[in-house]
């Protein structure tokens, strides 16, 4: 063998990474300088990250949707329709990376619940990207006819499915439990509001054929909303089982 | 045992390395440096093994690269542990075991006329199922190697820095001078890969080094892999498929022919290879249909 090479002469460098992993491990008699669930856990964060960011996107898209129809703004609404694209590809980027989870590392119990309960999340998000979009379809079929009144309820619908999905979004992210429950009791509001809009949109078309298109159009979004609000539900029933293990049907 | 300690080689101490000098300093002189994920270093040429005439493994054609892990998978007796010790010449040690093809370590012939085993084996480590650690104190296993390759520097900043780069040295600090058996098995294992660290090898192979270890000591091990692969390569045999699915970034399988000799399959990213084979065989195998 040669003489011994420069290799010898290397200066230690403390491992900052081995450093920091050992901080977290306190209280372990063997291995303390390893934390042995970092992949696990990076991965983990990397899905829930992307979940919130699809929650983010619809969240927008519906509030873009809503004020194309206050504005009667079919460019807004163009906005709506054309980035609904980007909610269908990180959702599919949530599946396959769920899938890649699933395969290699092998989740159990808690962990393995949070994955599904992910993947569930966010092929109900998804949806309710679907949703926007018809709400913003429908803002230009509405901007296209004589403007009537929009009924007071929409704004307060939408106003509510927001204010519902961040709710949901939290309590996925603390996986509250009681969140997640006061987000599925809030529903019954949206149906209230969907039942007033109904009625009121029958009654207008009864005394004034003419408004038909209009109030049905605007049936139409009320149901959207109201339907969005399910799918908001199920994400808290997905907290419940990932908080208790439990399935139960809050809606 | 140790792999430093091969038998004496016939070779005059000067015998040129026919190793490329550029990997010779590459531990120090390019770490600072980020290393090319896609460089190549074990190119497998039509490989094949034998023991006798039976032939072992059959017509390989892989690259490693730098910087990855590397699971070699596949049922017992598919040549998985024979392939893995073709790359440090290990295989040497077997009187009857030859080689056909080639495997080129940074571009050189492993196998060529003039390259030195016990300098392979000083840059490709080996680490191996069952901990191994010397009779002696747990300073010495690590301090061995490099006292046998003349280490002149500060022994025991060497022993520090390769126990922790091991992951183990808070636990044995406050006694070194302990039989390195007293420790419990994963503790061990880290030991010899402390040992393995302390010549400053380039690969390190790991031959099936969680079998003796409770799952918990099992993740440690992987997890320590993976901050290893920032300076090293490694490649390692398993026959516990989720292992390399969890620690692996490209997986390898192989499988046996009717010959009985092992020959590869697919080599294909981990999470490519067990969400989505492209081969039929890779399939059964994983989902257990076979094996």
């Amino acid at each position: 063998m040669s003489d011994q090479d420069p290799v010898t002469t290397q200066q230690p460098d403390p491992d900052p990474e081995i450093e920091v992993a050992s901080a977290t491990d306190v209280g372990e008699t063997e291995g303390g300088g390893v934390d042995t669930r970092a992949t696990l856990d990076r991965e983990l964060r990397a899905v829930k990250d992307d979940v919130l960011r699809l929650g983010a996107l619809v969240e927008v898209a519906l509030e873009r949707a809503g004020r194309a129809v206050y504005e009667r703004d079919p460019d807004l609404a163009d906005t709506v329709r054309w980035d609904d694209a980007e909610v269908n590809d990180l959702q599919r980027r949530v599946s396959n990376g769920i899938s890649v989870v699933l395969a290699t590392q092998q989740p159990m119990a808690r962990d393995l619940r949070e994955l599904l309960a992910l993947y569930h999340a966010a092929a109900e998000l998804e949806r309710m990207g679907d949703y926007a979009v018809n709400i913003a379809k429908l803002a230009q079929q509405l901007a296209s006819e004589p403007e009537i009144p929009l009924f007071s309820q929409i704004p307060i619908m939408e106003r509510l499915c927001r204010s519902q999905l961040r709710s949901a979004m939290r309590a996925l992210v603390d996986v509250s439990e009681s969140d997640a429950r006061a987000v599925c009791a809030n529903d019954d509001e949206l149906d209230r509001l969907y039942d007033a809009v109904y009625r009121g949109a029958m009654d207008l078309m009864q005394a004034d054929p003419s408004r038909v298109p209009q109030a049905t159009h605007q049936i139409f979004i009320a149901h959207h909303l109201e339907r969005l609000g399910d799918r908001v539900t199920n994400i808290g029933e997905d907290v419940v089982y990932l908080a208790t293990g439990q399935i139960e049907d809050l809606n | 045992m140790s792999i430093k300690l091969a038998p004496p080689v016939t070779e005059p101490a000067t015998t040129p390395v026919a190793i490329r000098p550029a990997s010779l300093t590459s531990p120090t002189a390019v770490t600072p440096e980020p290393a090319d994920p896609a460089e190549v270093v074990f190119a497998l040429q039509d490989f094949s093994c034998y023991y006798g005439s039976f032939r072992a493994v059959r017509e390989i054609n892989l690259e490693i690269e730098r910087n990855r892990i590397t699971a070699i998978i596949g049922p017992s007796g598919c040549g998985k542990s024979t392939l893995l010790r073709s790359f440090n010449r290990m295989n040497d040690l077997i009187p009857t075991a030859r080689v056909d093809g080639r495997i080129l370590y940074h571009g050189v012939d492993l196998y060529a006329d003039g390259v030195d085993p016990v300098e392979v084996r000083r840059r490709i480590g080996m680490v191996f199922q069952k901990p191994n650690p010397f009779p002696k104190s747990i300073y010495d296993n690590v301090a061995f190697g490099p006292r046998v390759a003349g280490f002149r520097g500060d022994l025991a900043a060497l022993v520090e820095e390769s126990l922790r780069r091991a992951a183990l040295w808070d636990e044995v600090k406050d006694k070194l001078k302990s039989p390195g058996t007293s420790l419990s098995g994963g503790q061990q294992q880290r030991l010899c890969i402390a040992r393995a660290i302390a010549v400053e090898p380039d690969v390190i192979l790991m031959d099936e080094p969680c079998s003796a270890l409770d799952p918990i000591a099992t993740l440690r091990i992987e997890e320590l892999m993976k901050e290893l692969r920032e300076k090293y390569t490694i490649v390692i045999v398993t026959h516990n498929m989720q292992q390399a699915a969890r620690a692996s970034d490209t997986t390898v399988f192989l499988t046996m022919g009717e010959d009985r000799a092992g020959y590869l399959v697919e080599s294909a990213p981990t999470e490519q290879l067990f969400t989505r084979p492209t081969n039929e065989l890779t399939e059964q195998y994983i989902t257990g249909r076979f094996g």
